[in-house]
């Protein structure tokens, strides 16, 4: 069991790492708990905290405004003891899902849907990581430690969305609707991502079953199943908070109007900010539509890979998401490894990396600048912002320009290797 | 119709000139035509043109026609003006004239004599556009800048000149070099003359026979004759697609008679364009790998270091700095009559004598020494003092500890309340009984008194003031604002008595009986951080403007505005800024973004304690003026005189491009390390591509199989292996933590031997590092070069990373860091045969641990003659109370980085 030894010590260093520290650093998961790079409205512990200690006292957690996420995670921690006192059990709570989230990763990287699937088969599928070392970058990636330690709730829609995709990979269709109405459920966006995943779990359903059910039939049960699961979800909630359009409005309405406008690392909050107020309801419009609108376009045009729809769904979600933060970003960054095999077609991977490690170190330095030291102002962090997005997109672009090049070398496999020019 | 070739040689045949006149080409003419109507113009009287239009060097700005002299379609005067620039005009206009003018008919016929023929055979080779883009351009400006510069700034007189000979040897310059590359020598007997010096002998002779004529501008006029044979000047030709477009865009050909087209040229143009010859340049470079990844990155890491040091040493000539002025409006300094004098002088003496009385007491009581001066007896006088004049009072005791020091007090402090204010604002205003420099600040403490008692009679203020009076300078400010915040640390008690927002400190020093000669203002606060510049100016301001007392800074009481003396104080500021550490009592409060300066009286003079009361009065009414805080001006700034600064913009490329090499040479070693380590391949350009695009594969790729990518891409990219680089490298950054523990927390009597054992460490954990790493020992595999190379990649990658970060906030501390680690750029296993390989590594390891942080810090403490313990305790006391971070980037930035080069260096030898 080389393989298995190999994982453990894996998993193993990346559990003892995060307790390591949090033992030396007892400060560290407060300070980046109060980061607006890893905390943002929608996935603050702290908020957690405020609406846990109002749930504990039976006052209704969405009173006073601090807290907007779903309320189903209070009970959840409700039973862990008190984080004041007891930091550590937190602490190892937040690392094994983590540990989880990685297992899942490292399933859906041995299924090889990612180099060989119903309707592709990539060119290069020898050159790929094997799950252990997908689930090491994950692991290991400082954002997804960062996140961990700030004990971050994004860690549960990742959960969800990872073991959403991870069921799909495996041919068990139904878990992974479940799994895909607990992340929409707790963050709302991931039912954009229904429509790839679906695709995905019919894929595998075809090429199993030798008799395929139709796809317009395959799709409304699916749909069935993932609604009920979110109704299923809703209604337990209702149970908990008692009343609906309260955590409703608290909740979702959070997400979708957007009304804080807390600096974070991505493009809405300096619009808003500067937007008359006239023209908010027009450009909320605009741009949940313009995030939705990567759906359609990018599952039509690569119906062949729908994993990959799925992982630059999940760039285009670190990019424009109302309240994004790095644990989007190390969610992006945990499904690229999967693609090891489009790396030699990608071209601009160093200037990309390069202005993501700029942007990580002058982020934080411009904040400082701005909000402590005074002697800057919000401009230096919102044009880092800007860079951030733009690595990302770089990143994002460059990762589709390869996975269509792959695709064209596979439909012409005379012209491989010729140059190309992208226009 | 004959040919002319065909007749007869006739000594003058008049037909063969009209013809000749009848077929000049058009700029000829013009110039011919233009030489004339100046000739005509100059016959009036009322306006002179040659005084108008002739060279005259004095009348040249060097700096704008410099300007132009770059720029070669920039000449005409009217492109100057339309560029909005009067003065550019005036200035310029008359290099392009002064070959137009002459003084009189015999002087304006010879020329036209002689440049005809010249004229007309160059238009008739190079076309009627290039000629006027040149006559107009560099051909007349670059001689008369020569000339200028030669006659202005070597001779320093001022000759005008003016007239056409000017082009007429500048062409025979040119010809003569044709000449010479067709026929290279003429004998005259036995001896051979190259021909290119006959424009010189024609020079001479015109000298000798006409004494008015300039010979140095005519010899100038053969060097550049010269140079444009020779082809330098091609660059200045305009491209001949954007002629071909003009011609056709305006069909010039068709509307203008006796146009040379472009086309119509005798002979070809000057041979390949600049342009075609870049391109193939840079095809050959990413043909030669060698050159490439090997000898480019290290020529581009080198300039920017030049440039980098070479840009701040610009920075205080008059170009490059500004003068400074008062941006916040509401400011106001010095509009105010400040009515602090006469009968507080006789209260200032009253305080003092009651407060000496004390101190005596004290001395006398208990040990001679001028630290007991926070004894309760002084705290409750004070206290008194300020109850008596109406104020609010309360004290604070607090307690830091620091490198097994102690260091305890008691905080004095009172409030007046604004009568015109709600408590929300609030100025301070500190006396600590201890300036920065340990001196018993009794004047200083008594002005403040005083202040008080006066400012508190006063019914217009906005703003609360808080008198505050600490022990000393180092703790006291520190353990008051830390409270003021509800930040201080258990060991400081927190304050009963509390005010607003505080918009601005000042520090009153006054250490000495004497009159004093001016202000000097200290501005530099912890981690280098800077008060608002609106501070500072108003400070300068109100005491040299409204006062008439002078201001100085960074102690350069005498300063003559000389740039070694402007240099001298940016210096000065650059290493405060860059050491971090607090310049005194006002320095605790920049951290909380409240501006403050101290102000210290300096010099023997006239000035009394009055007069610095005055100052302060007036400072207080321009911050009680403010309406919201400091916030119009710089908060980035070097200053290099009490009235010149650089801001950031100016300033901030010089550490940024010395960042900026690190990061270079990174990402060459990046690019090289992809290569085939043997580098027996030569790869085209789409390789290099493909080596790049593995950015951020890491760990794992070791398990990529390799060979079957190699074949895939047809060419033989290396496949990095990372894992053990990357650790390394991580391992070292963290190794930082440890010393970095040790300085700042163990007893101050082994700080000296700490650092001797760092020298030690610094010595021994390199080689024994590489050792390691080269022979495996069994834990691991030795390391092959690539590996070497991936090493020093990610090193300086992350040293580029932090220094440009760190520039942003502490511009100095990023400089110096830089400049003292960028022979880590350069430094690199060496390889070759044994005999070279030794010495050269173990050179290179000698003055490498010569620029070691402990090293350095050695070095510095024998330069400035303070101890290293001395250096030490106040860098863990500045690390414990201040919250300097200076270590932090010594022990975890630099330090991991050197120790990786020496490392590098230290491989070679096994």
């Amino acid at each position: 069991m080389v393989v298995g030894r190999r994982k453990a010590a894996v998993f193993g260093t990346a559990f003892a790492l995060r307790l390591i520290l949090v033992y030396f650093f007892p400060s560290l998961p407060d300070l980046l708990t109060g980061r607006v790079e890893v905390s943002t409205p929608v996935n603050s512990f702290k908020r957690l905290q405020e609406g846990l200690h109002l749930y504990m006292r039976n006052v209704s957690p969405y009173d006073g405004g601090v807290f907007h996420q779903a309320p189903l995670l209070l009970p959840l921690f409700s039973l862990l003891p008190n984080v004041r006192y007891h930091p550590i059990s937190t602490a190892i709570f937040f690392a094994i899902v983590d540990l989880v989230n990685a297992h899942a990763l490292a399933k859906i990287s041995e299924s090889g849907q990612s180099v060989q699937s119903r309707l592709h088969s990539a060119m290069r599928k020898n050159i790929r990581w094997d799950g252990t070392t997908v689930a090491a970058w994950f692991l290991f990636n400082p954002f997804t430690i960062a996140t961990c330690l700030a004990r971050s709730t994004s860690v549960f829609t990742t959960s969800g969305i990872l073991f959403a995709v991870s069921n799909a990979v495996g041919g068990n269709s139904l878990n992974a609707m479940l799994a895909l109405g607990l992340a929409s459920y707790l963050a709302l966006y991931p039912a954009l991502l229904f429509v790839p995943l679906v695709l995905l779990s019919y894929d595998q359903r075809a090429e199993k079953t030798p008799q395929p059910p139709s796809i317009s039939h395959f799709v409304a049960q699916h749909v069935g199943i993932f609604v009920g699961s979110i109704a299923g979800l809703l209604g337990l909630s209702v149970l908990v908070t008692g009343n609906f359009w309260e955590f409703i409005s608290a909740t979702y309405g959070f997400h979708l109007l957007v009304p804080d406008l807390t600096p974070n690392v991505g493009l809405w909050w300096y619009f808003f900010i500067e937007m008359f107020d006239s023209f908010r309801e027009f450009f909320l419009g605009v741009f949940w539509l313009h995030l939705a609108s990567y759906v359609g376009g990018l599952t039509t045009r690569l119906r062949r890979q729908p994993l990959f729809v799925i992982t630059s769904l999940l760039g285009v979600f670190a990019i424009f998401k109302p309240y994004p933060s790095i644990s989007d970003a190390s969610l992006f960054f945990a499904t690229l490894p999967l693609y090891r095999h489009l790396f030699p077609f990608m071209r601009y991977t160093f200037f990309a990396v390069s202005a993501l490690l700029y942007s990580s170190l002058l982020g934080p330095a411009f904040y400082h600048l701005w909000i402590y030291a005074g002697s800057g102002n919000a401009n230096f962090f919102y044009a880092i912002t800007l860079v951030w997005s733009l690595g990302l997109s770089v990143l994002l672009a460059d990762s589709i320009f390869a996975a269509i090049r792959d695709e064209w070398e596979q439909d012409h496999p005379e012209r491989r290797g010729e140059e190309v020019k992208q226009v | 119709m004959t040919t002319p070739a065909a007749l007869p040689p006739l000594p003058f045949n008049p037909g063969r000139v009209r013809s000749y006149v009848l077929r000049l080409p058009l700029f000829t003419r013009l110039v011919l035509l233009v030489i004339l109507v100046f000739w005509l113009l100059e016959l009036q009287t009322v306006w002179s043109v040659v005084t108008w239009g002739a060279l005259i060097p004095n009348e040249i700005n060097i700096g704008t026609s410099m300007f132009l002299l770059g720029t070669p379609f920039a000449f005409e005067p009217t492109v100057a003006s339309r560029n909005g620039s009067g003065l550019t005009l005036v200035i310029v206009y008359r290099l392009n004239t002064y070959p137009l003018i002459h003084t009189g008919f015999f002087h304006a016929a010879l020329n036209v004599l002689a440049l005809t023929p010249l004229l007309e055979r160059f238009e008739a080779e190079h076309g009627t556009l290039t000629s006027i883009a040149l006559f107009v351009g560099p051909l007349s400006t670059f001689p008369g800048g020569l000339y200028t510069v030669i006659e202005r700034f070597l001779l320093k007189s001022n000759t005008q000149v003016i007239g056409s000979s000017v082009w007429v040897f500048l062409l025979l310059g040119s010809e003569a070099i044709r000449t010479f590359k067709s026929s290279p020598y003429f004998s005259l007997g036995p001896y051979k003359i190259p021909t290119w010096t006959s424009p010189l002998f024609a020079c001479a002779v015109l000298s000798i026979l006409v004494s008015s004529a300039s010979f140095l501008g005519h010899i100038c006029a053969i060097l550049i004759g010269y140079l444009f044979g020779l082809g330098y000047l091609k660059v200045f030709v305009p491209p001949e697609k954007v002629l071909r477009w003009i011609e056709g865009k305006l069909n010039l050909l068709g509307r203008l008679p006796h146009y040379v087209s472009v086309d119509q040229k005798t002979f070809g143009r000057y041979g390949v364009l600049p342009s075609v010859n870049a391109a193939a340049t840079i095809r050959s470079l990413r043909n030669n790998p060698q050159f490439l990844f090997g000898r480019l990155p290290n020529i581009l890491s080198f300039l920017c270091i030049v440039v980098g040091v070479a840009w701040l040493l610009l920075l205080p000539l008059d170009e490059y700095s500004r003068q400074t002025y008062i941006s916040e409006n509401a400011l106001l300094p010095g509009q105010v009559h400040a009515y602090f004098t006469g009968s507080e002088q006789n209260i200032f003496r009253g305080y003092k004598k009651e407060l000496q009385g004390l101190i005596q007491d004290g001395r006398e009581q208990g040990p001679l020494n001028p630290a007991v001066v926070s004894t309760p007896e002084i705290s409750n006088k004070i206290s008194s003092i300020l109850r008596d004049a109406g104020l609010k009072v309360a004290t604070q005791k607090y307690e830091y500890k620091s490198a097994g020091i102690t260091y305890q007090g008691e905080n004095v402090y009172g409030i007046i309340h604004a009568p015109r204010g709600d408590a929300t604002e609030a100025i301070v205003l500190v006396a600590a009984w201890k300036t920065a420099d340990d001196e018993l600040n009794l004047n200083g403490v008594t002005l403040a008194l005083t202040l008080a008692r006066y400012f508190k009679r006063w019914s217009l203020w906005s703003k609360d003031i808080i008198l505050v009076f600490p022990p000393d300078s180092k703790t006291g400010t520190q353990a008051w604002i830390d409270a003021y915040h509800d930040l201080h640390p258990a060991s400081v008690q927190p304050l009963p008595l509390k005010s607003g927002a505080l918009q601005g400190a000042l520090v009153i020093e006054y250490p000495f009986e004497h009159h004093f000669r001016s202000l000097h203002i200290v501005y530099d606060g912890v981690n280098g951080q800077l008060p608002n510049l609106d501070l500072f100016n108003t400070a300068v301001a109100i005491a040299s403007g409204q006062m008439g007392m002078g201001a100085n800074l960074q102690e350069m009481l005498q300063h003559d505005n000389s740039y070694q003396d402007r240099l001298k104080t940016m210096m000065r500021s650059m290493t405060k800024q860059g050491l971090g550490y607090a310049t005194g009592a006002h320095s605790s409060f920049m951290p909380y973004h409240i501006d403050a300066i101290t102000l210290q009286p300096k010099g023997e003079g006239w000035e009394d304690e009055m007069a610095l009361g005055r100052t302060i009065e007036s400072l207080c009414r321009s911050l009680n003026n403010l309406l919201e805080h400091l916030h119009q001006s710089f908060f980035f700034y070097l200053l290099m005189q009490t009235n010149r600064f650089v801001s950031i913009g100016t300033y901030l490329p010089s550490a940024m491009l010395i960042a900026g090499n690190f990061t270079i040479m990174a990402i060459a070693l990046w690019m090289r390390s992809g290569y085939d380590s043997d580098g027996k391949s030569t790869l085209g350009a789409g390789s290099s591509e493909t080596g790049t695009s593995k950015s951020d594969e890491k760990a794992a790729s070791l398990k990529g199989p390799e060979g079957d990518q190699a074949n895939l891409n047809g060419n033989t990219v290396a496949e990095r292996v990372l894992a053990l680089p990357l650790t390394l490298v991580s391992g070292l950054h963290l190794l930082g933590l440890l010393p970095l523990w040790t300085f700042n927390t163990i007893f101050h009597q082994y700080f000296l031997f700490a650092t001797y054992a760092f020298v030690l460490v610094d010595l021994l954990l390199p080689l024994t590092l590489a050792a390691w790493l080269s022979h495996g020992l069994g834990v691991s595999k030795p390391f092959i070069p690539q590996q070497y190379l991936l090493v020093k990649s990610f090193a300086l990658l992350i040293l580029g990373l932090c220094l440009s970060t760190l520039a942003t906030l502490n511009f100095s501390l990023s400089f110096m860091i830089g400049l003292l680690s960028a022979p880590l750029s350069f430094v690199t296993r060496v390889s070759g045969s044994a005999s070279t390989r030794y010495p050269v590594a173990v050179l290179g390891l000698v003055l490498m641990n010569l620029l070691s942080p402990p090293a350095v810090l050695l070095g510095g403490s024998w330069f400035t003659g303070v101890s290293i313990e001395t250096i030490l305790t106040q860098a863990a006391f500045g690390w414990d109370v201040w919250g300097m971070w200076t270590q932090v980037v010594v022990w975890c930035v630099w330090w991991p980085a050197w120790l990786t080069g020496c490392v590098l260096l230290g491989s070679s030898l096994f």
